[in-house]
């Protein structure tokens, strides 16, 4: 189990790095590239724009800024000394071991153009609001998906059953941000039973993250965490509605061939009651696809978020990508979409897990 | 002999036929010969909801052609002048306001007739759909095809190349490239939409041809010297046209959802050109004044469209592909 | 040697009978039209007693076990008619859970397929199990227990091992060494096999009919075998019942139907069993098909593949083309469908009793 994990791990290595080659190729291949922002502006000079290229290092041949990007040259370095840390060691080594202490495999995803600050730190503030948003949709995708395929299943031909697959077909054919458009206009501009956008109360509640939000938390929990539900209400829906429509049509054809297999029949005839028919035999064994399709999907759920969090102004990384590639801030860019990656692989590195704890006839070899 | 003679219509299995055959040997059978697109349009004839959504998708394109003739999208030529913040007029079957008719109501601020814009929407939205859906299917080809066919450390060079993007969200991809490299006219980012696309199409490319190339009739196509090049084009190729034709037609269906919303974030087709996504733009900064009709009518084009769509490529799995299931 | 024909038909059940399945008709409504699957069936097995139900595929026999055990899905099932007495209950009417009990219980099921019939995911233990767990209502341990003790009945090598062991890892023949332990571990008072033997090896064909047999004279359960080859049944069973399109063509003891086949449709399925008296010579198969369900001949079923079936020239006398024979009894238990049994065409049963009547000439 140990050793697949491993090979799994060592297989998304390379995954990885053509990822971030393939993004830094597309953003530094733009033919204004990060100072593109400037040409509007008169009053730039183009000195300035010579140094601000200096300056980050968008003077250098293409190659290079990737290896800076990456930790495997050292800025500081001339020749082929870009290859050799401060510490006179290869600088793609731990920064422990004596490499250097720039660069994504150093854990430093460089600055923000916009506004300087390290780009760790713009992102990690909005990683919770996202996962707080994303984690409570996936959760609710997974098992409202799950039941109603499989009461559909169960119910084939049932009243139930057609209106699921009335809902299927719409929602599938929704687009996520208009459907979240219409919710605020139904919810939020005529009912007015649910906020149109942020993620608190801003005239009640302190901005979320600072060390009033935690105080207040820590003061009046219930205010705060209803609030936050109230405001997660929406973009919730928005972002689960298309999911659970083409999913639970996954379901329901996963459990159906489930159901008419042989095997549900031997149970049958051993006398189990159907509903251990259905949960005990059928059900593990529908499963199997879904599991797989789930780690699939999980990127859906980010390109959901990035509608989501648009439209209700929701402070997570789909906004941050939106406003950063807004501002040519590529520094941020390749942040947020390396983090993006790694969440991706890792999600289907666990639905494989998770496939074959399930499956016993998948061996770990 | 032969004094009864029926004309087998239906589309019997081969098993079927000779069953009948052997049943009544006294019958003279006249079978139709119908080749496989015959076939698929039967089955396809048959299936209600797929005829629906085709006609559906055939009144949309007749709307995208010939509507901007009668349906001018800049109806007004001037807009109120004296009025600051034009609050825009709700349908005309609402408000009871015949003049001038307004099936759709009216944006805000510039005051544009929402029907000439949906109806020009249409046109570029149907564009980019098919043409990306074109493109994409193209590279998709080919790439999962030569990789497909020829296998080993090819093989996995291009699809690790596939994978590694499909870790990203596409969407995140498109929207760089639409920011970076697009110029805001509608081939560039239907080119963008095409050069992203393919991922999917080439995996399932690859797999029909890593499949099909072990049959008997590609060894039967080397044996007699037959290029690789013919044989991919020729032998293997038509035999992965139903799987494909489906796989695009819900792909045309994803590309205008998606453009839609690129257009909508400002990323896609400039704001001067009316696509259902750019129409949207403003709707939401609207909807506390109760414009809802701007947001609606182009959102609901958009679901109609693509319901259309869903369902005629349900109808056409079902029918070119009769063992697929969903 | 009792009946096997319905004879109960007043009503009256000999107390010797487990299974006793009156007029049973079970048809599919599908797109197409209506399967009219069983149309019709009565036969009975005596206690300990041992059936075989045979015919080529599709001819209903496996609708027939289901339609007994209450498997049939509905839609598009239906279960037009009939009495399935067993143990002096109507299966047919009783309650949901009662027939539960009576499913694993009291009647066991094997299937063709021992490769799809066992489920994937579940150890061979667990599976086992769950059927002593739900009829003898034991405990975890104690049903584990069952399980190995079951797997070793039926002849299964180091069974506290296979329990644990996923039906991936076992070969075929063994995978149907499990579903026969699972079958009896509740000691049914019958048991239903549906051609057990069908999916395997030859040589592992003779073992599992010798398991079944030898298990079914341990223990005394009742057996009904579904079968396709005519030549599995005559060491197994005593009595044959022969289905033809979703009716019964043929009834006797095996000896009887085997040496002396009365209808047309069991003598073409005995002379395309290979042996070893007819080595040498040509096996001949029954030509054509069974009838599609939805173009079945207005007369006999068998007509259009009957070497024997003739055109009447006499006015009102019925034809093979146009009516369909009752099913006529023969006396000592026998009965076939065939007009040649009918009083009026003695002739022409002669004609098939001459040992060497060809089945071309005849026609
Ligand atoms: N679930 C079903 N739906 C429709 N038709 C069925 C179904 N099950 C069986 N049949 C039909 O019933 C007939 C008898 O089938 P079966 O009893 O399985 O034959 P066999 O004698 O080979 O066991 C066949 O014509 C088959 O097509
Ligand atoms: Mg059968």
């Amino acid at each position: 189990m140990i050793r697949y994990i491993v090979r799994r791990l060592l297989e998304a290595i390379p995954v990885v790095i053509l990822t971030s080659v393939l993004i830094y190729g597309i953003l530094l291949i733009a033919p204004g590239g990060p100072t593109a922002r400037f040409a509007q502006n008169p009053r730039i000079t183009g000195e300035q724009i010579a140094a601000f290229k200096h300056r980050w290092g968008l003077d250098q041949p293409i190659p290079i800024q990737y290896c800076r990007w990456a930790g495997i040259c050292n800025p500081d370095g001339e020749g082929l000394g870009i290859f050799i840390s401060n510490k006179g060691l290869p600088n793609i080594l731990p920064e422990a071991l004596g490499g250097g202490d720039n660069g994504m495999l150093h854990g430093d995803f460089g600055f923000s153009i916009v506004d300087g600050r390290p780009v760790t730190s713009v992102i990690s503030e909005r990683v919770v609001p996202t996962l707080i948003l994303a984690g409570t949709a996936w959760l609710l995708w997974v098992v409202i998906a799950f039941l109603t395929g499989v009461y559909a299943a169960v119910r084939r031909y049932g009243l139930f059953d057609s209106a699921l697959t009335v809902f299927n077909y719409v929602g599938f054919s929704l687009p996520t941000f208009w459907l979240g458009i219409m919710l605020i206009a139904v919810f939020a501009s005529q009912l007015r039973i649910f906020p149109a956008s942020g993620m608190w109360d801003t005239r009640t509640v302190p901005a979320f993250g600072t060390d009033r939000y935690w105080t207040l938390l820590g003061e009046d929990p219930g205010y705060v965490l209803t609030d936050l539900l109230r405001h997660l209400v929406l973009p919730v829906i928005t972002l689960i509605v298309v999911s659970i429509a083409g999913d639970s049509r996954f379901v329901r054809s996963s459990m159906l061939d489930a159901l008419n297999q042989d095997y549900v029949r031997t149970a049958r005839a051993k006398g189990v009651p159907e509903w251990r028919v259905v949960t005990k035999h059928a059900l593990r064994n529908a499963l199997l696809p879904v599991v797989t399709n789930l780690g699939l999907e999980i990127p859906f759920l980010f390109t959901g978020a990035i509608a989501t969090e648009t439209i209700f102004s929701w402070p997570g990384m789909g906004r941050a990508f939106i406003q950063a590639t807004n501002n040519y801030d590529y520094p941020v860019l390749m942040g947020i979409l390396v983090i993006t990656a790694i969440i991706v692989i890792s999600a289907n590195l666990l639905a494989d897990i998770l496939y074959a704890v399930v499956d016993p006839r998948i061996s770990y070899g | 002999m032969a004094e009864r003679t029926v004309a087998v219509t239906a589309d019997l299995t081969p098993a079927e036929l000779e069953q009948l055959l052997l049943e009544r040997p006294d019958y003279e059978v006249q079978l139709e010969s119908l080749n496989q697109w015959q076939l698929a349009w039967r089955r396809f004839r048959r299936h209600r909801l797929a005829l629906a959504g085709a006609a559906l998708f055939l009144a949309l394109v007749a709307i995208a052609i010939i509507g901007p003739f009668f349906v001018h999208y800049d109806y007004y030529e001037i807009p109120h002048p004296d009025e600051l913040v034009y609050a825009g007029r709700p349908p005309s079957w609402i408000s009871g306001d015949w003049d001038p008719p307004l099936l759709m109501g009216e944006t805000a601020r510039l005051q544009r007739d929402i029907l000439g814009l949906v109806v020009n929407g249409a046109r570029l939205s149907l564009v980019i759909g098919v043409g990306a859906t074109i493109i994409s299917v193209v590279i998709g080809a080919v790439w999962g095809g030569v990789a497909g066919y020829f296998g080993g450390w090819l093989d996995s060079v291009m699809m690790r190349i596939v994978d590694s993007l499909l870790t990203l969200p596409i969407l995140f991809l498109i929207l760089v490239a639409g920011k970076f490299l697009g110029r805001g006219d509608w081939p560039s980012v239907m080119l963008i939409f095409g050069l992203f696309g393919w991922l999917g199409l080439s995996r399932l490319v690859r797999s029909l041809f890593l499949s099909l190339r072990e049959e008997d009739f590609v060894d039967a196509a080397r044996a007699v010297g037959v290029s690789d090049g013919r044989i991919i084009l020729r032998h293997i190729l038509p035999n992965t046209l139903s799987p494909i034709i489906v796989a695009a037609t819900l792909s045309v269906a994803g590309v205008i959802i998606g453009e839609a919303f690129v257009s909508f974030l400002g990323f896609g087709v400039d704001i001067t050109q009316p696509t259902w996504g750019n129409v949207l733009t403003s709707s939401l900064d609207f909807l506390q004044q109760g414009n809802w009709w701007w947001a609606f009518f182009p959102g609901f084009a958009i679901v109609l469209t693509v319901l259309g769509i869903n369902f005629m490529g349900d109808g056409l799995r079902d029918a070119l592909d009769p063992r697929a299931r969903i | 040697m009792t009946s096997v024909l319905a004879s109960a038909q007043g009503g009256t059940r000999a107390d010797d009978v487990v299974l006793d399945v009156r007029d049973l008709r079970t048809y599919f409504h599908v797109m197409d039209g209506t399967v009219r699957a069983v149309d019709g069936v009565d036969f009975q097995i005596r206690r300990s007693g041992r059936l075989a139900l045979v015919g080529e595929s599709g001819c209903g026999k496996s609708v027939t076990a289901l339609t007994i055990m209450r498997l049939i899905d509905q839609p598009p099932g239906e279960i037009a008619s009939g009495e399935v007495w067993f143990d002096g209950r109507d299966l047919l009417t009783l309650p949901a859970d009662q027939m539960r009990a009576v499913r694993g219980g009291e009647i066991a099921m094997i299937f063709q397929e021992p490769m799809t019939s066992l489920n994937p995911v579940l150890t061979v233990g667990d599976q086992i199990g769950e059927a002593v767990k739900l009829h003898q209502h034991l405990r975890d341990r104690e049903a584990f227990e069952a399980a190995v003790q079951a797997l070793r009945d039926v002849g299964v090598p180091a069974p506290e091992r296979r329990v644990k062991q996923y039906p991936h890892e076992l070969s075929g023949g063994m995978r149907q060494r499990v579903m026969i332990a699972m079958a009896l571990s509740c000691r049914p008072k019958l048991l239903i096999a549906d051609e057990p033997t069908t999916a395997l090896d030859v040589t592992i064909q003779r073992q599992i009919l010798e398991l079944i047999k030898e298990i079914q004279e341990r223990t005394g359960t009742a057996l009904l075998l579904i079968t396709h080859d005519l030549g599995v049944v005559a060491e197994t069973v005593d009595e044959v019942v022969v289905m033809y399109a979703g009716r019964i063509v043929e009834t006797g003891t095996v000896e009887e139907v085997l040496l002396e086949p009365r209808h047309p449709y069991t003598r073409g399925l005995l002379s395309s069993i290979p042996s070893r008296g007819k080595r040498g010579q040509r096996l001949s198969v029954i030509k054509g098909v069974v009838p599609n369900p939805f173009r079945m001949p207005p007369g006999c079923k068998f007509e259009p593949r009957c070497p024997y079936a003739w055109e009447t020239s006499v006015q009102g006398e019925p034809t093979c083309a146009q009516n369909e024979p009752e099913l006529l009894s023969l006396g000592d238990g026998r009965a076939s469908r065939c007009w040649l049994h009918d009083p009026r065409f003695t002739g022409r049963l002669r004609d098939y009793e001459r040992p060497t009547a060809g089945a071309e000439e005849a026609r």
